[in-house]
């Protein structure tokens, strides 16, 4: 304990001189910057700006990544909240609620919450991560494929509590999803299903295109051919803070999320992007007022929000402790220490703790500069809804084409955002929920993948999700979880929730 | 500075098509046919970093994945062979064509629409099991696997991905049957193995080093013809007497077909002098692989020798029910 | 955007229009899988998974078909529907254009017709913002992010 705080110091000692502060702040904006546009998220961010640091020494260079990264997700969410337009997967969530805060006025509430909140998870994730590393990255180094199957089954049963709609349109939307998420090269046996001949439909349909066309553009379709415009909102100074009882209902989801998230992300793999999804479901769940979700329940903005935080910190745990490449965004960080001479491993901790805890001080910082540079920023985002709609959407429908275009130059994904957008709007007319469709395209593929994997480790037995404690113990929750889904009569609030506790960490 | 590059390259961008002399007179993009943070990105961003203070103009990396790289490759393949449109693949550009057959699929792309300009890396895939594993050897390995066909079971990049095809190679040579259980990528293998999930692996050296090290797990033997720098006591396949057994994860930088040959030597010369480049050549040590360099006709035999080597072993692997 | 309720329920109701498109979908994606090899329970082939999840989707459509009551879909106003094909046709040339012209000039065209043929902004405006944004967009792509965005002829 001793040590870790002269670590600690050790690390604030490293970023806090003026200039590598100077990068973390540097970092923060420019991560905004890049979150902000639709479509490009943390991953994208950090690659593409990874050559900009070939000439800074390590230290500087992880801290202005680390920045870029926070500020990405920073970024992601304020679009969401503004105009339904997810920057990536994980801020898919904050769209429903927070968008609709938006629509009635509230959007200056909705950014500083999820400005605080993953301030919040931010910092607990990195307190976490400082002290609980070694022994959480051995144990989620347990998660094989029949984990990851149990582990996303959960993610598909909370479906059931995520939407607001008739629980049989929820589950055709999910399932629609989950057969978009078929498409493409089968990973297992080469086969290319369903493409029709559209060679870059061979790795599957991109999740940033749909979401941001059922999302982003289905609401343009919605709004800008309205009788009457909308509203040119026009906020006071008092309207933009958000209200005592905004923050005292945001506490509880807050920290729910925070925790949830983290042990969601210590999993390798791209689970996290469904903690936000699951933090969702649960807030709904056992919220007194559900029917609020999805008309602007602050609870909706903060509790995805800072699950999506504190996974993105989680993440790092596998890669800090044992130099595992436990996720896309830790392995472009890990690529990015090894260009700059570290080699990231078992021994990481050990051998270069300047580094490590100077990377983990930078995450502390980032945090707090993002805070501070975020609060005053809502203004001026809200701000920019003064703009006549009929001069917004053009140009969000511009920045949706460049931001989807830019992440792989594809034609093929400006296509399916167009496609979606369409379906969107016709199937929004109709009283379908869109975040269903995302859910489901982002598990199908994991699913698919993880069940054959294990079955291809256990030659086609399925005592293989029976034999493994973890497994076994994830699996009679979704059984138990499903079968209270079925019964609505004995839905009983505390139960619940101490049993997705349990599915976090046993033993 | 930013203002300079703008109107350089708007400058550069109302100018005629190259001719000797003026090659490059505008930006250069290089195309990684994989998604930002891969492979391909690893060895292009500083590539593209080096080449650009030679050539005087920006050189720039873009993403174009889909399809295990198909689509990026077939997109340069089918593009303008002006030398402003470049390839970093890796040695899946000679696996592809070859599942396709197997498929009866229309290729994406042939090999021979695409000019090999220089090899920039080289490294010989290593077999590594976790530590506490009973098997100190490749022997030992063959040995119970033999007792056991079809129980052991080994992690790769994806079916028919380069640690699936150096996998495979091995086990028709050492005639054992194995368990192939695909992940979605290298990072994903190397994790399952350290979880315990398989007991396996064929890996690129710079991802298990650190691992190696530490002592989490125990490399039995390299895929290449000479042993690993790195780790001098670990033995090669062909030592061991499993002649042909030879796999690289290589990365290489190719032209479209018909580029013209002014265009290609600058681009030669500029590649031979990048690889000198001490920032590049730090990056690449320090990412475990490190450069070999081989110039465009060294390049082009090692990737008849290596395309031929693949489609031998793709053929052997067959169809995967 | 509840419509007034009709007296009798109408048959078409919205969520029968949308439970037969799914149940469309899920066969045409059941019959796509028929190129694929199934597999068994214990070793799933390419078409396991999508064949299960297009029956699943059949079925759950034929749940949504059944329900009873809702608004009818004739009821449903397509007031802004003219705006909203202007908007997809607008896209819809974008990724046309987009690597035939462009990117300078693709977002110049969008934003003049949407702006100035849909909106009917003053023209200045309309100007100004397109100039804007498509210049300065490419310019924050090319120059900050370093993302190559396509180029049309004459080098715009």
């Amino acid at each position: 304990m001793i040590e870790t705080l002269q670590n600690l110091a050790l690390g604030f000692s490293v970023a806090l001189s003026p200039h590598v502060l100077f990068y973390a702040v540097l970092g923060c904006i420019v991560g905004t910057l890049v979150g902000v546009l639709p479509g490009l998220g943390p991953l994208a961010g950090i690659s593409l700006l990874l050559p900009l640091t070939f000439g800074l020494s390590p230290t500087t260079a992880i801290v202005l990544l680390a920045g870029i990264y926070y500020g990405a997700m920073y970024g992601g969410s304020t679009t969401s909240i503004l105009m339904r337009i997810p920057g990536e997967a994980a801020s898919v969530m904050t769209c429903v609620d927070g968008y609709a805060m938006t629509q009635k006025g509230r959007a200056g509430p909705a950014l500083a919450i999820a400005a605080l909140g993953s301030f919040v998870a931010g910092t607990l994730s990195v307190v976490a991560l400082m002290l609980l590393a070694p022994p959480l990255a051995a144990f989620a180094l347990r998660f094989g494929p029949p984990e990851y199957t149990a582990l996303l089954l959960l993610g598909l049963i909370i479906l059931a509590y995520m939407s607001s709609g008739a629980m049989p349109k929820t589950l055709a939307m999910a399932t629609l999803g989950l057969v978009l998420g078929t498409i493409g090269i089968d990973a297992m046996s080469g086969f290319i299903r369903f493409t029709h001949g559209v060679t870059e439909l061979g790795d599957g349909i991109g999740i940033v295109p749909v979401a941001v066309g059922l999302f982003g553009l289905s609401e343009i379709l919605l709004t800008a051919g309205k009788d009457t415009p909308p509203q040119v909102y026009k906020p006071k100074l008092r309207e933009l803070v958000p209200s005592g009882e905004d923050v005292r209902r945001s506490i509880a989801p807050t920290l729910r999320g925070s925790v949830l998230g983290f042990f969601i992300g210590i999993i390798p793999g791209s689970a996290h992007i469904i903690s936000s999804f699951v933090s969702y479901g649960i807030e709904k769940r056992i919220s007194k007022r559900p029917e609020e979700f999805g008309h602007g329940a602050v609870e909706g903005v903060a509790g995805p929000e800072s699950a999506n935080n504190a996974a993105a910190s989680g993440a790092f745990v596998p890669m800090l402790a044992l130099g595992v490449p436990s996720g896309p965004i830790p392995a472009v960080m890990m690529a990015a220490l090894m260009i700059h001479g570290v080699a990231p491993g078992p021994l990481l901790m050990e051998q270069q703790p300047a580094l490590v805890w100077g990377f983990i001080a930078s995450m502390y910082v980032g945090n707090i500069v993002l805070l501070i540079l975020n609060l005053p920023m809502v203004g001026l985002f809200v701000n920019l809804l003064r703009i006549p709609y009929s001069y917004l959407y053009p140009c969000i429908v511009v920045f949706c084409v460049i931001g989807v275009y830019a992440v792989n130059s594809s034609v093929v994904d400006v296509w399916i955002m167009i496609v979606t957008g369409a379906v969107g709007y016709f199937l929004r007319k109709l009283d379908f929920d869109m975040a269903p469709v995302v859910l489901g395209l982002i598990l199908s593929p994991m699913l698919e993948l993880s069940l054959r994997q294990s079955l291809a480790m256990s030659a086609g037995d399925y005592g293989i999700f029976l034999h493994r404690p973890i497994a076994a113990t994830m699996l009679a929750a979704v059984v138990m979880l499903f079968v209270l889904s079925l019964w609505p009569l004995i839905r009983g609030g505390g139960d619940w929730r101490s049993r997705v506790g349990l599915d976090e960490k046993p033993g | 500075m930013l203002r300079t590059l703008t109107a350089l390259a708007l400058l550069g961008l109302v100018a005629a098509p190259a001719t000797a002399q003026t090659y490059p007179d505008r930006p250069i993009t290089l195309v990684a046919p994989f998604p930002p943070g891969g492979v391909a990105d690893q060895v292009g961003r500083p590539l593209g970093a080096a080449m650009e203070k030679l050539l005087k103009q920006p050189v720039v990396l873009q993403n174009k994945p889909g399809a295990g790289g198909a689509v990026g490759m077939a997109s340069v393949a089918q593009s303008r062979p002006d030398g402003y449109t470049l390839l970093v693949a890796l040695s899946s550009i000679s696996i592809i064509p070859e599942a396709d057959k197997l498929f009866n699929r229309q290729p994406a792309y042939t090999m021979d629409q695409l000019a090999p300009v220089a090899l920039l890396s080289a490294d010989p895939t290593v077999m590594v099991v976790k530590a506490d594993s009973p098997w100190k050897t490749v022997k030992d390995f063959v040995e119970d696997a033999k007792k056991r066909p079809g129980q052991i079971a080994y992690a790769s990049s994806g079916v028919y991905g380069t640690l699936h095809v150096a996998m495979e190679m091995f086990a028709v040579a050492a005639d054992i049957k194995l368990r192939h259980v695909p992940f979605s990528g290298g990072g994903p293998a190397v994790t399952a193995l350290l979880g315990n999930n398989v007991q396996a692996l064929a890996s690129g050296p710079g991802p298990v080093l650190a691992q190696i090290k530490a002592g989490t797990m125990r490399p039995l033997a390299g895929w290449g013809d000479k042993r690993i720098p790195a780790l001098p006591d670990v033995p090669t396949f062909k030592e061991l007497g499993y002649k042909d057994v030879e796999f690289y994860i290589w990365a290489g930088l190719f032209a479209p077909k018909g580029t013209p040959a002014p265009a290609i030597n600058t681009l030669r010369e500029a590649t031979k002098k990048a690889v000198d480049d001490p920032d590049f050549k730090k990056t690449m040590e320090n990412q475990g692989s490190p450069i070999s360099y081989l110039d465009a006709p060294e390049f082009q035999k090692f990737w008849d020798v290596d395309a031929a080597r693949l489609a031998v072993a793709v053929k052997k692997i067959g169809k995967v029910e | 955007m509840p419509p007034e309720r009709p007296t009798a329920p109408a048959w078409w109701s919205n969520d029968r229009v949308g439970g037969v498109i799914l149940i469309v979908i899920a066969g045409l994606v059941a019959l796509d899988t028929t190129t694929l090899p199934i597999g068994t329970l214990a070793r799933p082939g390419p078409g396991y998974a999508p064949l299960i999840c297009a029956l699943i989707l059949a079925a759950l459509g034929l749940l949504v078909a059944l329900r009873r009551g809702g608004a009818p879909f004739s009821g449903l106003r397509w007031g802004e529907g003219r705006h909203a094909a202007l908007i997809l046709g607008a896209g819809a040339f974008a990724a046309l254009a987009l690597e035939r012209i462009g990117f300078r000039l693709t977002t110049l065209a969008i934003l003049v017709f949407l702006l100035g043929v849909v909106e009917r902004r003053p023209p200045l405006a309309v100007a100004a913002v397109a100039l804007a944004i498509s210049f300065g967009g490419y310019y924050l792509f090319w120059n900050i992010l370093r993302v190559p965005l396509p180029i049309g002829p004459f080098g715009i």
